[in-house]
């Protein structure tokens, strides 16, 4: 398997609190989402993926619930907190500014 | 909204539920890895392949949980205490290692905490009175005697207090021996006389009644006295209602003023340790007193923000002014220090030396525990590597090993806590003239201290073999079987802690190397007298009862004659001066000529008045003419005997027999010419170090004197005679008790008593650090030529003699000796210069001390080295092949 595209660690965090402001999702799920949604562009490793769930569940960004899978297996669901809300709204406020700017760079013959 | 609640939680789940949460990280960690297996399955995998493929994909799964783990911020917590619990076992799976870790550090940490509650008790705390800073030592100097502390004159006293712009108020103090009497049995009493200015300088006040009134000092008025609160207690039953009541003092009768309370204490060092324990106004009337006795000493309280040196300024214009209008004060300079200082002054370089020597010690201690841990790390590299490989970190690691060296250094410092509060018991034993010293004791600021050191003195020796067993090569340590041979630059660095030790051990055994030859210099001076079998004691005649000077020859006469008829005794004295006890300094005139003088200085002189017995019971030789005797009485030929070193100064290459002196001051007014009949040896009559006076010894019975020391010269041991010498005493008047009753050896001791305890500490420190400086070296050359065996077999299969490998194994260990000892001897040299005020007759670069204590260390090395060697030697050089 092919390493996958690193991810700043700020993105990563961000991209995780984005997949899971629309329902509560467990980590598996969310690294397929990113994949998924990303175009298999995205490759969340496991290895990055859980040390973030727990420190922003530390940070009390998002909070943990455990509850049934599809498949009927207990799996921790993660959502956010109000709180995480907020930063998550700021953070991605701040990355379109970013990503703008960097393109107005980019694209600027 | 808050994030905080959610925060405190998870914490406290972190840390009280964990097994829990780690449950739940497990499980998270499983379904991902089911769900992994899953996913691959339904791309078409077997189950196997699915799940190797899964595991493979998902890595090192105990390094996500270490990482998941490290997210929640309480892992440092719990890895301190698994550390901890770790530490504990590590440590006592190796009772060897850690017993002598332990108490190298007790030693090295004990002995730091033992001089720091010396220095804490002595130096660091302030004096026991209301702002003390602003408490000073005023003092007349004289350029030859030019020292700390030179008496002052009470009509000088006077003048300063009068014209001084520098201070709030001055008081002048003296300690006064005396008795108090009525009630069953007489004491002697130790007081202080002072100006009525005493306890607003101190600005302390009596617990009971009131203190001195500003007139109460004038003669007339004096009859006053403010007791201490263990004089109240012991001799009056704590009685509420003593204040205004009379007691008698030196035969008069003094009404109680006031009770200090428990704790006050002044002066700080009164001479011989006593513990004064009334104060009483001097009665002097300063016109009446003779500005050339310096008898008094003065503190001064300065004026908010003058410091001491600005006061210094102000002093001298007034002593330049004093000089001009008395004789008497020519010459005098003044000197202005804060009281502290003061007090202190003549232990503070033996306590810093002291300090200094056990940070030695101390570093010399780390030296050898780290030493120890880097051999252990050796062992201990698989363990490392194994840990390494199943997700440990590298800091993980040094935390881990420091968690280890400062969990020894805290149990030595806790041992060498216990170790340091024995030893201060003994110190105060052992140095009973240090002021304060008896109040020192193990407090919070010594906890602290040692706390702290234990601490930094973990992670000093626990640091660098940290660091080097975190650094290891996973796969080399692990493939080994056993220990690695080569660890990084642990040789190296080994070779340099040794020398290390050398140089610093060496720095301390010059030290005290230094303190001996001159302690035994100090010993081996000329008393002048002969301490052996004397008993002394003293006598306060109280004026009330014994004012005619007859009266006061007539019972020290027949004291004389009844002690001397005991059973044993030689010959009974009485005098007012005891060598290295008291002695009455001053100027002294000579017939036909001006005052001697010494760079336009007049000679003080040494006055004793004595009975004639003293020379015999003193041992002091009579060199020419004769001695007094019971007949050179107020009615006979005024007499004087002279000391050698007076007759070579006031009549060099004369007779000084019949020649013509007086005991006080020509320019003073009238004074009594007295014919020299004899010349004797000189005595040291002020301390062992100090330069022998000239003397001019006159007969108590031609100038009597309510004061004396009773001298008893016997055939057996003066102790036994206490009893029956104090028996004879009371038969002549049963009020008068003797005091200070001890031997003349005794006497000696404890004039040298600081010195000793100075020296005996060094040498102790200094034995303690060549001991571990020993172990040291053994210790690193021993590790040296186990690691070299092979190397040494090859050599003594290819036909190296024993001696060639012998040499070759001790060369290098000498190599690090003689390096050790350079480095040593050029340490010694930068500092032993501070240690200057502590010798007598030694100079600080004393070259029989630098190169005997050298020789000594390198001697030492040698045997430290050798003994390994040796046994590298022995090795069958087929095995030393096969090692590894």
């Amino acid at each position: 398997m092919s390493k996958p595209t690193d991810l700043v660690q700020g993105t990563l965090d961000l991209l995780i609190l984005k997949t899971i402001a629309l329902e509560p999702m467990h980590g598996w799920g969310i690294a397929q989402r990113i994949r998924q949604v990303s175009g298999e562009v995205l490759q969340v490793n496991q290895g990055a993926l859980y040390p973030a769930l727990h420190r922003l569940e530390q940070s009390g960004w998002i909070k943990a619930k455990w509850g049934e899978s599809d498949n009927n297996r207990r799996a921790k669901y993660y959502s956010l907190t109000p709180a995480g809300r907020r930063y998550q709204e700021q953070e991605h406020a701040n990355w379109q500014r970013l990503s703008a700017a960097i393109g107005l760079v980019l694209e600027t013959p | 909204m808050m994030r905080w609640p959610y925060k405190i939680s998870l914490r406290y789940r972190s840390i009280f539920r964990k097994s829990r949460v780690e449950q739940e990280l497990s499980d998270e960690l499983r379904f991902h890895l089911g769900s992994l297996i899953e996913e691959n399955i339904a791309k078409g995998m077997t189950a196997e392949e699915s799940r190797y493929a899964a595991l493979r994909e998902i890595g090192g799964l105990e390094q996500i949980k270490e990482e998941c783990r490290d997210m929640r911020r309480v892992n440092y917590i719990e890895n301190f205490i698994q550390d901890i619990r770790y530490g504990l076992r590590q440590l006592r799976r190796s009772p060897g290692f850690t017993v002598i870790a332990i108490l190298t550090l007790a030693l090295g940490i004990g002995a730091n905490a033992f001089i720091f509650s010396a220095v804490n008790g002595v130096l660091l705390r302030p004096l026991p009175y209301p702002n003390s800073n602003r408490l000073a030592q005023v003092w007349s100097t004289n350029p030859h005697t030019n020292r700390w502390g030179d008496w002052v004159s009470y009509p000088d006293f006077v003048d300063w207090r009068a014209q001084n712009k520098v201070f709030e108020d001055l008081v002048a103090y003296r300690t006064w021996l005396t008795n108090i009497t009525g009630g069953d049995h007489p004491d002697a009493l130790f007081t202080v006389l002072a100006s009525s200015s005493l306890f607003s300088v101190l600005q302390s006040q009596p617990l009971l009644g009131r203190s001195f009134l500003p007139d109460e000092d004038k003669p007339g008025h004096n009859r006053v006295v403010v007791l201490s609160d263990a004089l109240w207690r012991s001799r009056f039953g704590s009685d509420p209602h003593l204040v205004g009541k009379t007691v008698v003092i030196n035969g008069e009768s003094y009404t109680v003023i006031g009770i200090m309370p428990p704790h006050f204490r002044f002066p700080l060092n009164p001479p011989e340790g006593l513990v004064p324990s009334a104060w009483l106004p001097v009665g002097l009337d300063p016109s009446q007193s003779d500005r050339g006795s310096h008898n008094y000493r003065v503190v001064g309280r300065l004026r908010p923000g003058v410091t001491p040196s600005q006061a210094q300024a102000d002093m001298e214009a007034i002593a330049r002014n004093l000089a001009q209008s008395y004789a008497a004060d020519q010459g005098l300079g003044i000197k202005v220090a804060g009281l502290e200082e003061n007090v202190t002054s003549e232990v503070r370089p033996a306590l810093l030396v002291l300090l200094g020597a056990v940070g030695l010690v101390l570093l010399i201690a780390c030296a050898n525990v780290g030493n120890l841990l880097l051999s252990r790390a050796v062992a201990r590299q698989r363990e490392v590597a194994l840990r390494l490989a199943i997700g440990a970190n590298g800091s993980r690691i040094v935390k881990q090993m420091l968690t280890e060296s400062v969990l020894l250094a805290l149990i030595g410092g806790g041992v060498g806590l216990l170790l340091a509060f024995q030893g201060l018991s003994f110190l105060v034993k052992l140095a009973p003239n240090v002021p304060r010293l008896h109040e020192s004791t193990v407090d919070s600021r010594v906890l602290i201290f040692c706390s702290f050191l234990s601490l930094a003195t973990g992670i000093l020796f626990g640091l660098v073999p940290a660091f080097q067993a975190s650094r290891i090569h996973l796969n080399e340590a692990l493939k080994q079987s056993g220990p690695s041979r080569r660890l990084g630059s642990g040789p190296r660095l080994r070779g340099m802690v040794a020398v290390a030790e050398t140089a610093l051990a060496l720095m301390l055994l010059i030290g005290a190397g230094l303190l001996i030859r001159s302690f035994v210099r100090l010993s081996n001076v000329e008393l002048g007298f002969n301490p052996r079998n004397v008993l002394t004691s003293m006598i306060m005649l109280p004026e009330s009862r014994y004012s005619a000077p007859n009266r006061q020859a007539a019972f020290f006469k027949e004291a004389i004659r009844r002690i001397e008829a005991l059973p044993g005794v030689e010959s009974v004295a009485a005098a007012d001066s005891v060598p290295l006890v008291t002695n009455d300094t001053g100027s002294v005139s000579v017939e036909g000529q001006p005052q001697p003088t010494l760079d336009g200085m007049s000679i003080q002189a040494e006055r004793p008045k004595i009975t004639p017995g003293y020379f015999r019971a003193m041992g002091i030789p009579l060199l020419r003419g004769r001695t007094f005797t019971w007949a050179d009485n107020e009615t006979s030929l005024p007499v004087a005997i002279v000391s050698d070193a007076a007759a070579r100064l006031y009549w060099p290459n004369e007779d000084p027999i019949g020649k013509r002196v007086s005991e006080s001051d020509e320019s003073e007014g009238r004074i009594v010419w007295r014919q020299v009949i004899g010349v004797v040896g000189d005595v040291r009559q002020d301390g062992l170090a100090d330069k022998v006076r000239p003397s001019v010894y006159t007969p108590l019975s031609q100038l009597p004197m309510p004061f004396a020391a009773l001298i008893v010269m016997s055939r057996m041991d003066p102790q036994s005679l206490a009893d029956p010498v104090r028996r004879q005493v009371m038969a002549v008047d049963k009020d008068q008790p003797l005091f200070s009753i001890q031997t003349m050896q005794e006497v000696v001791d404890d004039s040298v008593s600081n010195r000793a305890f100075q020296t005996v500490l060094l040498s102790l420190f200094a034995a303690v650090a060549m001991t571990l400086a020993t172990i040291g070296i053994y210790g690193v050359m021993s590790h040296s030529a186990a690691q070299r065996t092979r190397e040494i077999g090859i050599r003594m299969a290819l036909g190296a003699q024993k001696r060639d490998t012998l040499k070759l194994v001790v060369s290098q260990g000498m190599f690090l000796a003689l390096l050790g000892v350079s480095i040593g001897v050029i340490g010694a040299l930068a500092l032993t210069r501070f240690m200057s005020s502590l010798l007598y007759g030694v100079k600080p670069t004393d070259p029989m001390t630098f190169i005997g204590v050298s020789l000594v260390l390198a001697a030492v090395s040698l045997v430290a080295s050798y003994v390994p060697a040796r046994r590298a030697t022995k090795v069958d050089p087929m095995v030393a092949l096969r090692h590894e």
